[in-house]
């Protein structure tokens, strides 16, 4: 089980995510035809969405393993453990750096295709592990 | 951060994270991989668990060693690894501590 104080900052945490989130994108509405070009406001917006990701996926290894661990050979699920979070840690630097530099057009499908690639590779390593001849 | 970074200053520590990149590993058949004392590894265990690299379960008599080591954490490893950086002070090390295990005598 983990512990409440562990428990609690992961919530905390999560809710200053939250507020970040809602936070910047507040003050980018309120500032963005005035003060910053629109097209600067979806970038900020979306390198802070993936942001997030890198976030969260960084921590990822450490905060499955009490879960998964009951499930599968450990060995396995230490390597998928640590295969989702350098894909996602990946994938979302990917997306931020998508909206960043990408041209705006183009800026979304980038980001998704980055993100959708992580996801991929993640799923396609699970299925690797499931179905590979022993 | 700067147990972390204590942790990942030695390389007896940090040749314990690399082996358990590949899995699980229990406290003996880990200890036999190094040549030092078995009060040493426990002392480099206990900065591995106290920065919260590494996770012990006890089951029985043996304690099984598993990592847990965030993404940055890893990359920071394999940074550190790369480049040979030296982060701790002599006296901060478990072997001065606890006392590194003496060379076998050879029967003459």
């Amino acid at each position: 089980m983990m512990p409440e104080s562990t428990k609690s900052s992961h919530i905390t945490r999560a809710l200053a995510c939250a507020a970040l989130l809602l936070g910047v994108a507040g003050l980018v509405k309120l500032l963005s035809p005035a003060h910053i070009y629109p097209e600067w406001a979806q970038r900020v917006l979306g390198a802070l969405m993936g942001c997030v990701v890198v976030l969260y996926a960084n921590s990822v290894p450490k905060i499955l393993a009490p879960l998964a661990r009951q499930r599968c050979n450990p060995a396995v699920e230490q390597s998928l453990r640590r295969f989702c979070g350098w894909s996602l840690v990946l994938g979302g630097a990917g997306y931020v750096i998508a909206w960043l530099a990408a041209p705006i057009a183009w800026a979304n499908l980038a980001a998704a295709i980055s993100l959708g690639l992580a996801l991929c590779a993640f799923l396609l390593r699970c299925a690797w592990s499931l179905f590979r001849p022993r | 951060m700067s147990e972390i970074f204590k942790a990942l200053a030695d390389p007896t520590r940090r040749k314990v994270l690399q082996l358990l990149q590949r899995g699980p590993i229990g406290a003996g058949e880990l200890a036999d991989q190094f040549d030092v004392s078995k009060p040493t590894m426990s002392a480099h265990f206990a900065v591995l668990i106290a920065a919260g690299l590494i996770d012990a379960e006890k089951q029985g008599r043996t304690i099984t060693y598993r990592l847990r080591m965030s993404v940055l954490e890893e990359a920071l490893l394999g940074f550190v690894e790369v480049f040979g950086i030296q982060l701790m002070r002599k006296e901060d090390e478990p072997a001065a501590a606890a006392g590194e295990k003496k060379p076998k005598k050879g029967k003459p």
